[in-house]
């Protein structure tokens, strides 16, 4: 079934929003303007959509118990050649979530909201998705969150009622959310790191939970190892998993490497979300993981690494879609 | 001893500034009879550290300038850290002076596989 949405998507060249542009003039103008996922949890399970495929949906895959949109590493500040225009591109994102056909009940963005952590940068993200229609909005902290104030500005702004460094949790229709905190107290030559009190406060967050409760994690800093000479991973995410081996759906949602990946291992579906900023090169195929500068006539194959999709026969944890944009 | 590594500091400064290939003699000794304390420079380039290890003689004012554009930090791994830039956005330096002998290994706190270190003597 995924198999067969991707191979309709490059043909698509029609004009889907009736906006008078067709899905490659699109592109060109828009390089990645709208990105985000749309995750919906249907009989225990998530699937998520990529917003620039959803005009292709129909109702039957957006329906289910529960809804809701990813946004990630929106970079409020940066301005440089690879997008001149991030506020541009986060209000195509917002506009993308408040077209959908089903209104989701709230938003996660997993990190990196501002580039240089200053306020004002804060507070113009604040004011674009105030124009979100879901007035609900879960945020993790991305290391570009948290500099020079050891993320108190975060905390104070996103997550006030959270632990430590400012994970928590919550319910949402029998679904079990959990937002993780990676990108503090980095150590020289490491990777992200959750730290000790944070992973026995999971621990001891999931212990009461039936074990057919659906689990949706969400952080910055991939918890699967992407690619680790970037420092694309978290160093004891491993210790993470094991607490949530004994559930049957379990989801994980990152951002930070500013690309859609996704691989299921396990009971756990893993997926990262392309950044609503720019574009950042696939693991190992430049000389850093830098802001990727990507001229129009190249964006189709920058945008194609979709096609990595896992997908596992009928019993699919992930029916995931790719993005292209 | 310290002479000569301070010579040697001076002529890598002039073939950094002269642009490697043309060295102007003339700004070689005038800076020696000004006795300019050294100014080595790290470039922060395609998230690493240039050179990564550094060889400078105590008392000398290390500078580090961003050329990403992405930001990075300039962090002492050391506990206490030994010094901390804060968040160096695209062109802009961190300077710190090396009062005592030793080795100083330092990494970008943002992105942690950016390490480097400088030998002082």
């Amino acid at each position: 079934m995924a198999a067969k949405t991707t191979e309709k998507k490059d043909e698509l060249l029609h004009d889907h929003n009736h906006d008078g542009v067709d899905r490659r003039g699109f592109l060109k103008c828009m390089a990645w303007a709208g990105t985000g996922a749309f995750c919906v949890l249907r009989g225990g399970v998530l699937r998520s959509y990529a917003l620039s495929r959803l005009p292709e949906l129909g109702s039957k895959e957006m329906a289910g118990e529960l809804s809701f949109a990813q946004i990630s590493d929106s970079h409020m500040g940066f301005n440089k050649p690879a997008n001149t225009d991030v506020v541009g591109t986060l209000k195509a994102a917002v506009d993308k979530i408040n077209a959908l056909s089903v209104e989701p009940e709230f938003l996660l963005h997993t990190g990196d909201i501002s580039h240089l952590s200053k306020p004002e940068e804060f507070d113009t993200v604040d004011q674009i998705l105030k124009g979100a229609k879901p007035k609900d909005i879960f945020y993790v902290p991305g290391e570009h969150d948290v500099l020079n104030d050891d993320g108190k500005q975060f905390l104070e702004r996103y997550a006030k009622g959270g632990k430590g460094a400012g994970w928590y949790s919550f319910d949402k229709k029998g679904a079990h959310f959990i937002g993780l905190v990676n990108v503090m107290n980095l150590k020289a030559g490491g990777l992200g790191s959750l730290g000790h009190e944070q992973l026995e406060w999971l621990e001891d967050d999931v212990k009461h939970l039936k074990h057919s409760t659906p689990i949706v994690v969400f952080a910055h800093i991939p918890l699967w190892s992407v690619y680790p000479e970037w420092g694309w991973g978290t160093e004891d995410s491993a210790q993470a998993l094991s607490y949530l081996k004994k559930f049957g759906s379990v989801t994980v949602l990152n951002g930070h490497i500013h690309q859609t990946m996704q691989k299921v291992e396990g009971n756990v579906t893993f997926h990262t979300a392309a950044s609503t900023a720019f574009p950042q090169p696939q693991p190992g195929k430049a000389d850093s993981p830098g802001p990727m500068k990507v001229p129009a006539e190249q964006l189709k194959s920058v945008l194609g690494i979709t096609d990595v999709n896992f997908v596992r026969g009928q019993q699919a944890l992930a029916v995931v879609d790719s993005t292209l944009a | 001893m310290s002479r000569s590594v301070s010579v040697a500091v001076l002529i890598a400064v002039g073939i950094l500034s002269a642009g490697a290939l043309h060295i102007g003699s003339r700004d070689f000794s005038a800076a020696a009879a000004q006795q300019k304390p050294a100014a080595p420079e790290v470039k922060i380039d395609n998230f690493s550290f240039g050179p990564a290890t550094l060889n400078v003689s105590v008392g000398t004012t290390v500078t580090w300038t961003n050329h990403d554009d992405i930001p990075h930090t300039v962090v002492s791994s050391d506990d206490p850290k030994a010094f901390k830039s804060k968040v160096l956005d695209s062109d802009e330096k961190f300077s710190f002076k090396f009062e005592k002998a030793g080795t100083y290994p330092y990494f970008c706190s943002i992105h942690p596989k950016m390490t480097g270190k400088v030998i002082v003597q």
